[in-house]
C-alpha cells in the first residue's frame, strides 16, 4: 500500500479522534483491516475495536446470556483478532467474519458450560386455529396504534429483551442477527453456517412468539 | 406463494408475512394477501402489531454494552499478552 496514503490515513484517524467522526466513517472496515495487517498500528486497531465492540459483546451476550460469559467471549474475540486478523481473506464482509468468530467462541463456551437452555418448542408455533383462522385471537389485543411513548417505553424494551431470552438458542441468535443487528437472511445464514431457508424458518417462529408476548404485555398493561 | 384456485385465509397471511415485509412476494400472492387483510380486521391487526414488534426490536440495536471498565480490562489483557507486530 502506498506510504503517503497510510500517513494521510493515520492523520485522518488522529484528527477524527480529536474532532469529528465524519472523516473516519468514510473508511470502510475492510480498508481499516488491510491497513492494520500492513502496519499493526494500535490506533487503527482501536478504531476497529470501537466500531465492533458492542456488536461482538451483544451477540456474545445473546448466545451465552450472562454478562460474565459475554465479556470472556468479547476478550477472546479481540485477543484472537489482534493475533489472527491476517486470516481474514476479504471473501465476505469483515463484520460477517467477525460475527462468525464471535458466534463460534460463544458456542464453545456454551457447550463447555452445558448451560440450561430454553425448552420451549417453536416448531409449530402459530397464532391461527386448526382451520387456519385468526378470528378472535388478535384484534382484541391490537396494540399497534398505541403512542410511540408507550411502545418504545423502557418497560416495553425490557419485556421484548426478556422475551428474546426466552427463545430457544437457535431462534434467539437468528432473531438477534436479523432484526436487531440488521443482517440480511443471506448474511445471517453465512455467519451461522445455515441455509437461508433455515434462517427464515427460525426467524419466522421467533417473530410470531415475540409478537404474541408483546400483545400479552400491552393487553395486560391496558387493563 | 398461493396455489391456483386456493382461497386466501388468515394462515396464508401469517405464513407469508416475512416475504410481505421484505417485499419479496410475487404479485399474485401480494394481491391476494392485501385483498384478504383489507377485509379481515384480525389480519390487519396481526400485520400492524407484527410491524410494531419489529420497530421495537430495532431499538435494541442502540443498546451499548461495552463500558469503559470492560474496554479497560481488554486493553490491559491485550497489553499483557499481545504485542502487535
Amino acid at each position: 500500500m502506498e506510504r503517503g496514503f497510510i500517513k494521510r490515513f493515520i492523520n485522518t484517524v488522529t484528527r477524527a479522534k480529536s474532532s469529528s467522526d465524519t472523516a473516519m466513517s468514510a473508511v470502510t472496515d475492510e480498508e481499516l483491516v488491510r491497513m492494520y495487517i500492513e502496519r499493526g498500528d494500535e490506533l487503527i486497531y482501536e478504531e476497529i475495536l470501537s466500531r465492533h465492540a458492542d456488536k461482538v459483546f451483544g451477540l456474545a451476550l445473546r448466545i451465552t446470556r450472562t454478562t460474565e460469559d459475554a465479556e470472556e467471549v468479547f476478550q477472546e474475540v479481540f485477543m484472537t483478532l489482534s493475533k489472527k486478523i491476517g486470516t481474514f481473506r476479504g471473501e465476505s464482509k469483515f463484520s460477517s467474519w467477525l460475527y462468525r468468530v464471535t458466534a463460534n467462541a460463544a458456542y464453545m463456551r456454551l457447550r463447555a458450560e452445558k448451560k440450561h437452555e430454553s425448552n420451549i418448542s417453536l416448531e409449530s408455533y402459530a397464532p391461527y386455529d386448526e382451520k387456519g383462522s385468526l378470528m378472535g385471537r388478535i384484534k382484541n389485543k391490537d396494540w399497534s396504534s398505541r403512542p410511540d411513548l408507550a411502545i418504545f417505553s423502557k418497560e416495553a424494551v425490557t419485556i421484548i429483551e426478556n422475551s428474546i431470552n426466552e427463545l430457544p438458542e437457535s431462534n434467539r441468535v437468528v432473531f438477534h442477527l436479523r432484526d436487531i443487528e440488521g443482517l440480511s437472511n443471506e448474511e445471517a445464514a453465512e455467519v451461522l453456517g445455515l441455509s437461508v431457508a433455515a434462517v427464515k424458518s427460525r426467524l419466522h417462529r421467533a417473530r410470531l412468539f415475540l409478537r404474541d408476548k408483546l400483545s400479552d404485555y400491552f393487553y395486560e398493561w391496558r387493563k | 406463494m398461493t396455489n391456483p384456485g386456493h382461497d386466501f385465509i388468515c394462515r396464508d397471511v401469517v405464513e407469508n408475512i416475512m416475504d410481505y415485509i421484505d417485499k419479496e412476494l410475487d404479485l399474485e400472492t401480494l394481491t391476494e394477501l392485501e385483498k384478504h387483510t383489507g377485509m379481515c380486521p384480525e389480519c390487519r391487526a396481526f400485520v400492524d402489531t407484527y410491524k410494531r414488534m419489529l420497530d421495537l426490536a430495532g431499538k435494541l440495536k442502540e443498546k451499548k454494552f461495552v463500558t469503559p471498565d470492560i474496554r479497560n480490562r481488554l486493553r490491559i489483557l491485550l497489553q499483557s499478552k499481545v504485542k502487535p507486530s
